[in-house]
Parts: C-alpha cells; structure tokens; sequence
C-alpha cells in the first residue's frame, strides 16, 4: 500500500469514527441551540411564535437589574468555588494516589456526594445549615443571610463537586509513569520538589481540562441552587429588591419557566453562552500555552 | 519519616472523609424513620430497623412507583447509554486528538464550546427537532427508548470526548507510529494499541457520566412523558414530592435506595482506574 | 481545497459503512476492548418495544395535584369498567413546573386530552371551548375567559388562618368572635401573654422565606389584600394592580396586619422554614395559630394530630369579615386538538358530576366540591369548616389567580421576606410593594 493509500485510509478511518458522535451532536445540541437562537428574535411563548420582534428580547434583559445583578454573583462564586475546588480536588487526588491504606476508602468517600442529586440535596443540607449549624456555630441561620447564603452554596458546592474533579485528577496522576517519580527520589527530590517539578507539569494537560470544568460548571450552577435557596434571601439593592443567590442559570429559568417568558429566558440564554464561551476559551487558551512552556 | 508522613496522611483523610460524609447520616438515619419522626427530629437515631423495612415495602409495593420496573429501566438506559457513549467518543476523541488539521480543531473546540450552553436553553427545542425527524424519517424519537439513548449521547459527548482528549495527548505518538510501521491498519492501530490503554480514564468517565445519567430527572420526563411504557427511577421518585407534602420517609428511602447499586458501581470500577495504568503499556 | 476533501472523505465514508464493519470484525481487540458491548446491546434490543404505553384510543389526563393520583386512578379503573373507555391518569409531582411538562408535551406533538389550566390565559390556544356541558348546570365557578368557559373546577379550597380549638378555649377565646382586625390582635396579644401556661413556643407558626415559601406570602396572604370582605364579581382591586397601582389606604391596613401576624410569629421558621418545618410546628401544639390552607388537613393527620383544628379570615379590616377566601385552586380544560374530544368530554361530565366521581372527590381526594348537587360532605376538620362557612357566608375569589404568578416570584414574596427581616420598615413595606409592582406591570 502506498502512502497515498494509507492516507486515504487513515482519513475514511477517521470520517466513521467521527460520525456518529457529531450526528449525535448535531441533533441534540447544536441544531436544537440554533432553533433556539432563532427564538430570541422572535415572540416565542413557547408554545409558538407570531412575529419577528428584532432586537427587542435583548434590549429588554439590560434594562431589568435582575440578570446584572446574578451575573455579578455568578462571577463571585464561579470565582471562589473554581479556586476552593480545584485546589481540595487536587489535594484529595494526590491524598488518595499515595500509598495509605485507607486510600480506596477514602476515594469512595470523597465521591460520595456525587451520588444524591437535586432535592435530597437541598433537604438534607437545608437541615445542616438550619437546624444543625445552627444555633451551634452560627447564630442565625447561614441561608438567611445575603452573604453567607452564598458562602454556604460554595460549601456545598465544593463537598460534592471537589470528589468529582478528584476523580480526573487522579486520572490524570495515574499517567505519571511510576519510573519518572522512582527517579526523582532517587535523586534525593524533596516530595514537595517533586511536586512541583515533575507531577504538575506532567498533568498539565489534566489541569486545563479540571479547570475549564469547574469554571464551566460553577457558571452553570442550577440544581444545588434551586434546591437550597431557590433564590432566597431577598436584598436591597438600590432600592429594589432582589434575590441575592438568583445565579444566572436559575435566573434564565425563573425567567422561562416561571415567568413564562420564553424569548426572552432564550435570549439571556445567549447571553450567558457567549460571555461563558468568552471566558472558557481565553481560559483554554491560555492554559494551553502555558502547558507548551512547562 | 516515610511512615509518619503516611499516619499524618492517613488522619487527615479520615477526619476529611468523616465531614464529608457526615450529612449522609440524615439520609440513612432518616429513611427508618416515620415521616412525622423525621419532621419532628431529624437527627435522632431510629427506634429500629423495623420502619426501614415498612419504608422499604411501601416505596416497592407501591403501584404508581413500579420500583422493579423504574430499576431495569434506568439500569438499562444508564448501562447502554455509557457502553455506546465511551466507545464512540474514544473513537471520535483519538480522531480528533491525532488529526492536525483545521477542521478538526474547530471541531473540537464546537464540542467544547456546546458544554457552556444551559439545558434549559435547548430543551423545548429539543424536542420540535426530534419531533421534525419523526415525522420526516418515520424514526420514534420520543417517547422511545432508543431515542432517549441517542440523546444521552449527544449530551455526554463533549464532556466525555474533551477529558479523552486530553488524556490522549499524554500518549507518545511513538506508539502508534510503530504499529502503524508494522503493517497496522488506523482502526487496527486504535483497538489494539490506544483503546486498552485508555482504560483508566474510561473508568472514570463511566463513572462520571453513569451518576449523571441515574440521577437524571429533567431529559428523560419531557422525552418519555409520564405515561410511557419507559420510566426511569428518578422519574417515579418524582410522584413523592407533592404540592405541599413531601414524603420525605419514602423519598430518603428511595434515595437510599438508588444509591446502592451507584456506590457498588463505583467500588468495583475504581480498581481498574489504579489497575489499568499499572499495567499499561506506557512504561514499556 | 481541503474543505472539498472533507466532504469528499465525509461522503465516501457513508458508502464505505458495510466494508468497515467488516474490518472492525476483522480486529480481534475490538470486541475484546470493549468489554460486554455487544451482550448489552442485544439485550437491550430485545427488550423495548418503543411504543407508547397508552392504547389508541385511550385518553389521558395530566394532573397537577400529586396527592389525589390514587384516588384519581381509582376511579379512572372504574370508568373503564363500566363504559369500556380506558382513562391513563398522568400525575406531576413537585420538582418540575407543570407547565414546563405542558410546554415539553406540545412540542413532543404528545398533548394529553384534559390538562390544568390557569386563569392567566398561558394555554388559551389549546383550550377547547367549554361552553354547554352538562356540569355548567351546577357550578359557577368554571373558568370563564373572554365569554368562553374554558377550564372545569373539581374543588374549592381555601387560604386562612388556621386554630387550635383547644388552645383558643384554654385561653376563653372564642374563634367564631375572630372576624375583624381588633378581636385577631387582642387574640395574638391575650395568646402571647398566657405562652408560657398553654405550653406555647410562639402564637402564630408563619413562613416568609422568599426562594421556597414566596407563594406562601406573595401570594396567599396577599390574596386578602385582593379579595377579603369584596364582592366576588368587583374586580376593582386586581385590576388596578393589574394596572400597575395599590389602593393605598387598603394596603396600608393590610400592612399593619402583616406587621402583626409577623411580630407574633415564630421567628425562625418566619425567616428560614420551609412548609415541613411551619406545619410540624403547629402539629406539635407548639403554636396556637398557621398561616395555610385546608389543605394542611392530612399533614396534620399524618403528624397524628388530636386537638381540633378550624379555619379563620385573615381578617385585617376593621368590619367583620366572617367568610374565607376561597376558590378552585386547579381547573382542567380539554384540549382542542385532541383525537378524542367527545371521549374526553364524556369523561370529564361523569367525573365532576357523576355520584361515584362527586364520592371519589369528597371522600377518597379529601376535596370539598363545587357543585350543588354533591351529597358528600368533607370529613377532615378544616376542610368540613371552610365548607359550612362556605355555605353560610360569602366567599372572597382568589384573585391572585388573575395576575401573573411571577408576580410573587418577582416582586412580592421578596417585599414579604425583608420586612419579615426587619430589613424594611412598614412604610417602607408599603412604598417598596407599590413601585416595584408599578415596575413589574409597566415593563
């Protein structure tokens, strides 16, 4: 076989073992995302559209305060729970890929979390915060007040998603060949050295990928934040009132299907893709450069 | 030294293990417990097993539940849905990883990109697309099984495809180039050489994506609806949250419940991801 | 160029399907990779049929009252026996919106033949006219919209104040004396003095939480403020806040009564409890008085409840208002592009005013009916109250159900919660609640 052969080949070859995720893809994504764009133009109920309405959906959401105000705390927490996450998954993995005994126990416990969803999760972290921290540790109950409702969705953000994150950190430790690490001891590297020197730049690769999925999915919190405060507490914020952990998912859904507005959920829908994309991107970007360097 | 850095380790992970673990005390202590016991004082231990096994008998034997029924259901759906998503996204992912050129970066980065888009903004959506292929190609989409699957899949591709990616990267190319030199066909060189070595991060996304699929509520309701032959267990758990009351005895105890066969799952799959790297071929 | 190459590569990949099938036989580490896919798949295959559950002709009714399924299922066996008509009972519990499933089944092209409907008008499109059936004869309270009857009520239920008959006697108050803002006040004040002697922790259990109880307060309290001691067919109230105004002077009373309610109750579960916490307060005899419903009735049964409860106005007016505020909470309407209309409609007629349908809804759901040829009578005790005061005094309508639910999601459960804080003062109660729903209905 020739190497232009082979070429084709190796392109069929590629072409079938493309094609059934990006029809998959296509269809349940990126088509139905478009149908969607194209809602945001309209007067959508979802029910039906009668007419092309422009611009008019997008106009609307920056003269409400309420998506400004969640996308500033969506960037709050984005913010606190990428670093939080990142930096207990990171610390669990390598916990749990030294050679304690209790490191299988303590992988499953670590990933437990993961395993109750939505409202069980609310229920039971609604007791914690309500009826067990409180009167206990706090005075008033976290969940009534701004700020610390805040504080308290990054806790519980952080116990559930850090043994997630762990799990692809320890994916990705487990690359390291064992040789390499066998070798830095033996050159009497300190563990910290090794570390930093030879563990970290090895994943980097793993390090993009955890860090874009904490970012991405701290920005699109939805079901721990409807379950827990469901918005609530209310504050003031220049006069008006507002939900103070309305995040931008949960307020795209209020607006949609509480509020039956559905153009114009779709339209801050949009929104939120574009200045996530934005952000995500830059992020992978730069990541992707610095793994490069290292 | 080595020894007190493991004990000063060993603590930590316990004691770190305990808190995490600790709000899971309410979901077992409280699904033995009648309702009222659990309103009443949710942290008090149960007088005894015997309410569990009346949790148990009611959230089984109860006929709009059709426990057994919900189970194999979303077994089914959980275990077809991961087998066919790891196998193509490995195939799409090696794809996308080893071919350099501009269309498959772009590709990439569209499968990437898509992971940001909420779900509410494409759900109703969804389905007037899958509606559309119905009735053009005569294919069942909703209200079906396979198409149910099909959707899983397009969902669990980016995710499962990016963290691939990046794993595939860490592969010498050296590998492939040899078996290639060999006399290796491109899918030969894959399933022989790549595909076992991907092992561990398959495990962990098998994981990854086998908790989201069981727990997930909002894609199979609005697909198969509530009358349809196929139900899966979050969906029938939903007939326990009422108006107003919450039975909140057998929603823990359903929860309980859906939780056994994840946790075995995953006791029994985290072997393979310490297993598989010590095996592999990489350091050959 | 090599865009055209792509697509050249794309399209002979589609012919090439079959060769490679049989090249991905030919390589033994395929199957052996990827462990127990082709057992699984066979499995599975073989197993779904893909069809629907429901027969063709079968009609289905998608119900948003999880609690009355059973009694609902029941008697859809029964219909079948009798008429040979199969009725598939479709219930939506809590944790998904209703009318999300609605929106999901119109775009699945899977409508059922009966739904909920509500008042705001959000289905009009899909709502068959109702005018002329059977059941009209025996109730005024169907949904009517721009001279249609569009919707069928099955049950009233109604919002109040709810008492602990045995603490009001204890404490020589007379519930039936409760029906004006002076007699509730020296009520909460005599109740609050006597706390520590009638084992009392608080007087009133209330909730005002805005994320999980908004519609507790944005919408069932603020319902007195629409409707309490008015005519049913005045609508001047909801349409000027319709309109985007308050009837100041109204609202400023009502103010003083929340301040009330809010000072006399429990403050933790007022600032931080959901329905469980409010409701097992109450049960526990720990409070004299809940801010709720009739439909608290088999909670407080579950919670083994043995003092007798009763229903009371949230009366903030200075005249004695007696009568609750009462009205069908869920209506149904048919759908008008159903295949099965006439079944649908004969299903319907049977059910609200059939007897054995009239008995399933008082004596197995624990409704209280609508329609003046029901023999029954409610047995639970709040619920048999709210009926003999339905039937001796007027009722106010619930005209909350006309404005926008998002109404209490946007403005007014969040304006309940921060005065419940003490974030807000009363003036600053009232100011807050008149401009931001001057915002809402003019933006």
């Amino acid at each position: 076989m020739g190497v232009e052969g082979k070429n084709i080949q190796r392109d069929i070859t590629s072409a079938l073992f493309l094609l059934p995720m990006v029809i998959a893809f296509l269809f349940t994504i990126l088509i139905p995302f478009a149908v969607g764009v194209f809602y945001t133009f309209t007067d959508w109920t979802g029910l039906r559209y009668t007419e092309i309405v422009g611009l008019q959906n997008y106009a609307t959401i920056f003269r409400q305060n309420d998506y400004v105000y969640s996308l500033i705390i969506t960037v709050v927490f984005t913010l606190l729970s990428m670093l939080l996450v990142n930096v207990a998954s990171f610390a669990l993995a390598l916990l749990c890929t030294s050679d304690i005994r209790v490191n299988n126990f303590c992988r499953a416990s670590f990933f437990m979390p993961n395993m109750i969803g939505g409202l069980v999760l609310g229920y039971v972290w609604q007791f914690v915060f309500n009826q067990a921290l409180t009167p206990f540790v706090f005075e008033k109950t976290m969940l009534s007040d701004p700020n610390l409702a805040l504080f308290a969705i990054v806790i519980v953000f952080t116990w559930q998603y850090a043994g997630y994150i762990m799990m692809i950190y320890i994916t990705g430790l487990q690359t390291i060949p064992e040789a390499i690490i066998e070798a830095s001891g033996i050159d009497g590297a300190s563990a910290a050295r090794t570390l930093f020197k030879v563990k970290i730049p090895l994943i980097a690769n793993t390090f993009t990928v955890c860090v874009f999925l904490t970012l991405v999915n701290s920005f699109k919190i939805f079901d721990l934040n409807f379950a827990l405060t469901s918005g609530a507490p209310a504050r003031i914020v220049g006069g008006r009132p507002v939900s103070s952990t309305e995040f931008l998912a949960l307020n795209i859904y209020q607006t949609s299907i509480g509020r039956n507005l559905f153009a114009l959920g779709q339209a801050k829908a949009v929104i939120f893709f574009i200045l996530l994309a934005a952000v995500a991107l830059t992020q992978v970007w730069i990541s992707k450069k610095s793994e490069v360097e290292l | 030294m080595h020894k007190t850095r493991n004990f000063f380790l060993t603590v930590i992970g316990l004691i770190w293990a305990i808190i995490v673990l600790s709000p899971f005390y309410l979901v077992v202590v409280n699904s033995s417990k009648k309702a009222v016991d659990i309103t009443l004082n949710p942290f008090a231990l149960p007088d005894g097993l015997g309410q569990f096994a009346e949790n148990l008998s009611n959230v089984i034997g109860n006929p709009n539940f059709s426990f057994y029924s919900s189970l194999t259901w979303s077994a089914l759906v959980t275990v077809v849905t991961l087998t066919l998503l790891i196998l193509l996204s490995s195939m799409a992912a090696w794809v996308l990883c080893r071919n350099k050129t501009w269309w498959s970066s772009m590709l990439f980065m569209m499968f990437i990109a898509t992971m940001i888009i909420p779900f509410q903004a494409v759900m109703l959506p969804l389905l007037t697309v899958f509606r559309t292929i119905q009735e053009i190609t005569g294919i069942q989409m909703l209200q079906s099984f396979w198409g149910l699957i099909f959707a899983y899949m397009g969902f669990g591709a980016p995710l499962t495809i990016f963290v691939l990616h990046g794993f595939i990267k860490n592969i010498p190319f050296e590998l492939e180039q040899s078996a290639s030199i060999d006399g290796c066909s491109p899918a030969g060189t894959f399933f022989r050489i790549i595909f076992p070595l991907l092992r561990p991060v398959q495990v962990t996304l098998l994981i990854l994506n086998g908790i989201w699929i069981w727990n997930d509520f909002l894609l199979p309701l609005i697909m198969l609806g509530l009358s349809g032959r196929v139900k899966t267990l979050p969906v029938a758990v939903q007939s326990l949250y009422g108006t107003y009351i919450r039975q909140w005895d057998l929603i823990l105890t359903a929860a309980f419940l859906a939780m056994i066969p994840a946790v075995t799952l995953f006791i029994f799959a985290q072997k393979y991801i310490i297993k598989g790297m010590v095996e592999g071929a990489i350091k050959g | 160029m090599k865009m055209k190459r792509f697509l050249a590569i794309l399209s002979a990949a589609a012919l090439c399907l079959s060769i490679f099938a049989a090249c991905g036989g030919s390589s033994p580490a395929a199957g052996e990779s990827a462990p127990a896919a082709p057992a699984q798949d066979s499995g599975a295959a073989a197993a779904p049929a893909d069809t629907p559950a429901a027969a063709e002709g079968a009609i289905r009714l998608l119900n948003g009252k999880i609690e009355i399924d059973g009694a609902l299922k029941g008697f859809a066996e029964g219909y079948q026996e009798r008429t040979g008509q199969e009725v598939v009972i479709e219930s939506l519990g809590g944790g998904m919106d209703i009318f999300a499933q609605i929106m999901s089944y119109n775009a699945a092209g899977n409508m059922p033949d009966i739904f909920k409907t509500v008042p705001e008008g959000i289905f009009a499109e899909l709502e068959l006219d109702l005018t002329g059936q059977p059941w009209l004869d025996y109730t005024d309270m169907a949904l009517v919209r721009d001279g249609k009857v569009v919707g069928a009520p099955y049950a009233i239920e109604g919002i109040g104040l709810i008492y602990n008959a045995e603490i009001l006697e204890k404490a020589g108050i007379d519930p039936d004396t409760l029906t004006n803002v002076a007699a509730q006040r020296a009520a909460f004040e005599k109740l609050d003095g006597m706390k520590e002697e009638l084992g009392l922790q608080a007087v009133i259990s209330a909730a005002a939480e805005s994320g999980n109880m908004g519609w507790a307060t944005g919408l069932h309290l603020m319902s007195s403020y629409l409707a309490m001691g008015v005519d049913r067919s005045d609508k001047r109230i909801i349409n000027l806040l319709n309109a985007g105004e308050l009837d100041t002077e109204r609202f400023s009373k009502f103010a003083d009564y929340i301040e009330i309610l809010f000072s006399y109750a429990d403050q933790n579960v007022l600032l931080s409890g959901n329905y469980d916490d409010q409701v097992g307060l109450y049960a526990q005899g720990k409070t004299a008085f809940l801010c709720q419903g009739n439909w608290v009735d088999p909670s407080l049964e579950a919670h083994g409840v043995t003092f007798r409860s009763g229903l009371l106005p949230y009366a903030f007016l200075d005249n004695d208002t007696p009568g609750m505020t009462a009205d069908p909470p869920d209506f149904w309407a048919v759908h008008n592009g159903g295949s099965n209309i006439d079944a649908a409609l004969a299903f319907l007629a049977d059910i609200l005013i059939g007897e054995e349908g009239q008995r399933m809804f008082v004596q197995d759901a624990g409704a209280i009916s609508v329609f003046s040829n029901c023999p029954y009578i409610p047995e639970m005790p709040i619920s048999a109250e709210l009926f003999v005061k339905s039937q001796n005094y007027p009722t106010y309508a619930w005209d909350w159900l006309l404005f926008q639910e998002a109404l209490a999601l946007d403005v007014t459960g969040k304006v309940f919660e921060l005065f419940a804080k003490g974030d807000i003062d009363k003036q600053q109660f009232i100011d807050m609640m008149a401009s931001e729903i001057n915002i809402f209905m003019n933006q």
